[in-house]
């Protein structure tokens, strides 16, 4: 029964998500007529000088969110700085916040003080942007590694040499998977971000595929190129695969080792001022900018903004919570299946799968999804928001599944062997033992998923059908040629209403997660 | 009682029990002791049907239980009661929660009156184990002694014949390891509640084994080195039993 659910799910993924992929690319590459004429211009050496300024991009954010992540993951993790959970949790909210958001405050903020944009619409606008969004990932994976460094390997080092060589000796190569992890994610996350490149009008690989696509429907070139970013990111993957394939960074609560904290005596005021300024960058000035902006001739532009995404709230609101239940269902069977089964190979198949859907460009994804569902027979996935759900599903269900895969693996083998002497049947087991002891982990999945479908825009602007009223597209449309105040104003109020969809989740969850505090006991 | 033939088991590439047999008795307390990765414990989980060997076979009471790579009962119909090294007491179920879960999901509960019946059995164990004021505790509110015991009444409950025991002492301090060795005896040597019980208790501790064993089995990297009671025990020349008894 377990293993037919199980086989049931995989199917269901594997023909509505990872086949799409196969036959677009596919199709690209043996069927289309022009392949030999679209192979030359691949082959252009504009094409791949082209990849090389996006590959010098990825790196250059990949490495200043590395090295940023690591600061603030230091000063969180390892010492006593005042305010640590505020900071914890607040850093991270630009990680759940489309990248458009942050682009568009950007934009505003060279606009009002400089009355310039040509600045930030450059490469370096891309790298500071992005730097914002992706230093909480690395923030998150390094903090992870930090916080689960037995305390004793360190405090053996400590009895024999100061602080500064501990962290050089012992700290940093202990972290060295985390940091190469930290890089690697972000890279692929930078090598495929269309959006904000998009928006501040800079040419970068994922750009030119979408206009490929969608200006000269060159679909067959579009896919080719985006052949060759699919084969750098499962290239990176592949040298980084252990560590970013197990994901030890996205869990809920402690892993149960202690944690060694140090007293920065000298250093506690400018660990408090790197973490005060950082909160003000990356999230504080661009929601005053966004402020500002709206509100600087008045509320009519305000208003009208409102008016216009009032009415996507619903169907934007519903779209993204049926995603996450989805989400949340098909983590929790590819967790469960990898954790608690034991043939190893067989086990791990379906996160690999989830692992490479994650990866994969969001536009890539979307182009996939359309050219494999525009059929007749798939008509009815093609001209409904069940494109969108699929969309969601294959994008962000790897997120789910490590979350709730390194809660399943917190819980003891013995409790469950226990259960099985006294005879009690499967699914009583899930009921009564394994649901309640996850249950803040499936909540906090959940809430991920919300935010992160609420946001979704790369492959949500390939795939929307048509008469589609969701936040992030409708917000993307009307850019182009609204008012500036229009923009900002549609801005934020997306922005104000994902914060304050992750406050009050973050509010409801907290009691829940302090009274299961026990399971890590 | 339980016997053990042949028995070959692997972890990964390595062999843990190596061609080993092994007759244990009923109505005694068996003492596996050894030190550690002398497989001890896989004996306990292949009792258990937890692990499947990877030759040999083993049968309780007469019936084979598994043979050929093969778990022919499954561990819930053995009649065993198990407690685990690490208690395994679930943290978000109660004392009495924890006991009544087993008694809850048996065929065998009457159904007429199943919750009178179920309460009455598991407070008669809370009152043998003096336990009964913590009934509406969570594991994580009671001390390590207190969690043992309701351990030890959670295998009791469904009445096992045979009850194995996984270093349930270790980490407790000699006074309440004392207290419950006693407990232990005094279960071991009474029929309680209609149990006619055999345990098997796996420890490293030669000092736990020669206060509470009928008989003793020591082992060495997977394989016997001594059987007998505990003035046997004691009484050895064997070069490895004065090694490990020094120490």
């Amino acid at each position: 029964m377990k293993n037919n659910l199980y086989t049931v799910v995989l199917v269901a993924f594997v023909f509505l998500v990872v086949i799409p992929i196969i036959y677009t690319l596919g199709v690209a590459l043996f069927v289309e007529d022009s392949f030999s004429d679209n192979m030359q211009l691949l082959m252009d050496k504009n094409t791949f000088l082209l990849l090389f300024k996006s590959i010098m991009l990825a790196s250059i954010i990949a490495l200043l969110s590395t090295l940023l992540g690591s600061i603030l993951g230091f000063i969180l993790y390892k010492t006593k700085v005042k305010f640590r959970s505020f900071f914890k949790i607040a850093l991270l909210i630009p990680l759940f916040i489309s990248p458009y958001i942050l682009a568009v405050a950007w934009k505003d903020f060279f606009y009002f003080f400089f009355n310039n944009t040509s600045f930030i619409s450059s490469y370096f606008g891309v790298i500071l942007v992005l730097t914002t969004i992706y230093t909480p990932l690395s923030l998150l994976i390094v903090g992870s590694a930090l916080s689960n460094i037995n305390a004793q390997l360190e405090e053996s080092g400590l009895v024999i040499v100061n602080l500064r060589r501990v962290i050089l000796k012992i700290i940093l190569p202990l972290l060295k998977p985390a940091l190469l992890s930290s890089f690697v994610l972000i890279f692929i996350f930078s090598i495929s971000e269309f959006s904000v490149p998009a928006f501040l009008g800079v040419k970068v690989f994922t750009t030119e595929i979408f206009t490929q696509f969608s200006a000269f429907y060159n679909h067959s070139l579009a896919i080719l190129q985006s052949t060759l970013l699919i084969l750098i990111c499962i290239l990176l993957l592949y040298s980084e695969r252990k560590y970013i394939a197990d994901a030890p960074f996205f869990s809920v609560g402690n892993k149960g080792t202690s944690n060694k904290l140090y007293h920065m005596r000298n250093q506690n005021r400018l660990s408090l001022l790197v973490l005060f300024t950082w909160f003000i960058i990356s999230i504080f000035l661009p929601f005053l900018i966004l402020f500002i902006q709206s509100f600087k001739n008045g509320t009519t532009q305000f208003i009208k903004a409102f008016e216009l995404l009032m009415l996507t709230f619903s169907q934007s609101i519903g779209l993204a919570f049926i995603g996450a239940i989805i989400i949340v269902f098909v983590g929790f069977i590819a967790a469960y299946h990898s954790t608690r089964q034991n043939k190893t190979q067989k086990r791990k198949s379906f996160d690999w799968l989830l692992l490479i859907v994650f990866t994969i460009p969001s536009t890539i994804f979307g182009i996939s999804l359309i050219k494999f569902y525009n059929q007749p027979k798939l008509d009815i996935i093609y001209s409904s928001y069940i494109i969108l759900l699929i969309g969601y599903v294959g994008k962000y269900s790897f997120i789910s599944a490590k979350l709730i895969g390194n809660a399943i693996k917190q819980i003891p083998n013995s409790l469950f062997e226990a259960a099985q002497i006294e005879g009690i049947p499967f699914f009583e087991q899930l009921r009564k033992i394994l649901f309640p002891l996850i249950m803040p982990t499936l909540f906090v999945a959940f809430i991920i998923s919300f935010v992160l479908n609420l946001g979704e825009l790369g492959t949500s602007i390939m795939v929307y059908p048509p008469g589609t009223e969701i936040m992030p597209i409708k917000v993307y449309t009307i850019m182009a040629n609204a008012p500036q105040a229009l923009t900002s104003s549609m801005t934020l109020i997306v922005f104000s209403v994902t914060l304050l969809i992750i406050t009050s989740f973050y509010f409801m969850i907290k009691p829940f997660i302090k009274k299961n505090n026990f399971v890590n006991d | 009682m339980i016997k053990l033939s042949n028995i070959t088991h692997l972890y990964g590439d390595k062999a843990v029990l190596q061609d080993l047999s092994l007759n244990i008795e009923a109505n005694q307390l068996t003492c596996l002791l050894g030190s550690s990765g002398s497989g001890k414990t896989t004996i306990l989980r292949l009792i258990a049907g937890l692990e499947t060997p990877k030759s040999g076979i083993i049968s309780i009471e007469n019936r084979t239980v598994t043979q050929n790579k093969q778990i022919l009962i499954p561990p819930h119909h053995r009649h065993i009661g198990f407690v685990f090294q690490d208690l395994a007491l679930w943290p978000h179920l109660t004392v009495y929660e924890n006991i009544a879960f087993g008694l809850k999901n048996r065929e065998t509960t009457p159904k007429q009156s199943k919750k009178d019946h179920i309460n009455k059995t598991v407070f008669d164990m809370l009152d043998f184990f003096g336990l009964q004021e913590y009934a509406e505790k969570y594991p994580h509110q009671l001390s390590g002694g207190q969690k043992q015991l309701v351990a030890i009444s959670r295998s009791l409950v469904l009445k096992p014949k045979i009850l194995l025991m996984d270093e349930p002492l270790a980490n407790l301090d000699v006074k309440l390891k004392r207290k419950i060795l006693q407990h232990i005896k005094n279960l071991s040597q009474s029929s309680i509640f209609g149990l006619d019980l055999s345990i098997v208790y796996v420890t490293h501790d030669h000092k736990e084994a020669f206060a509470i064993a009928d008989k003793i089995v020591v082992l060495d990297k997977g394989e016997i080195e001594e059987t007998g009671t505990v003035e046997e025990i004691k009484r050895s020349n064997n070069k490895f039993m004065k090694y490990f008894l020094e120490y």
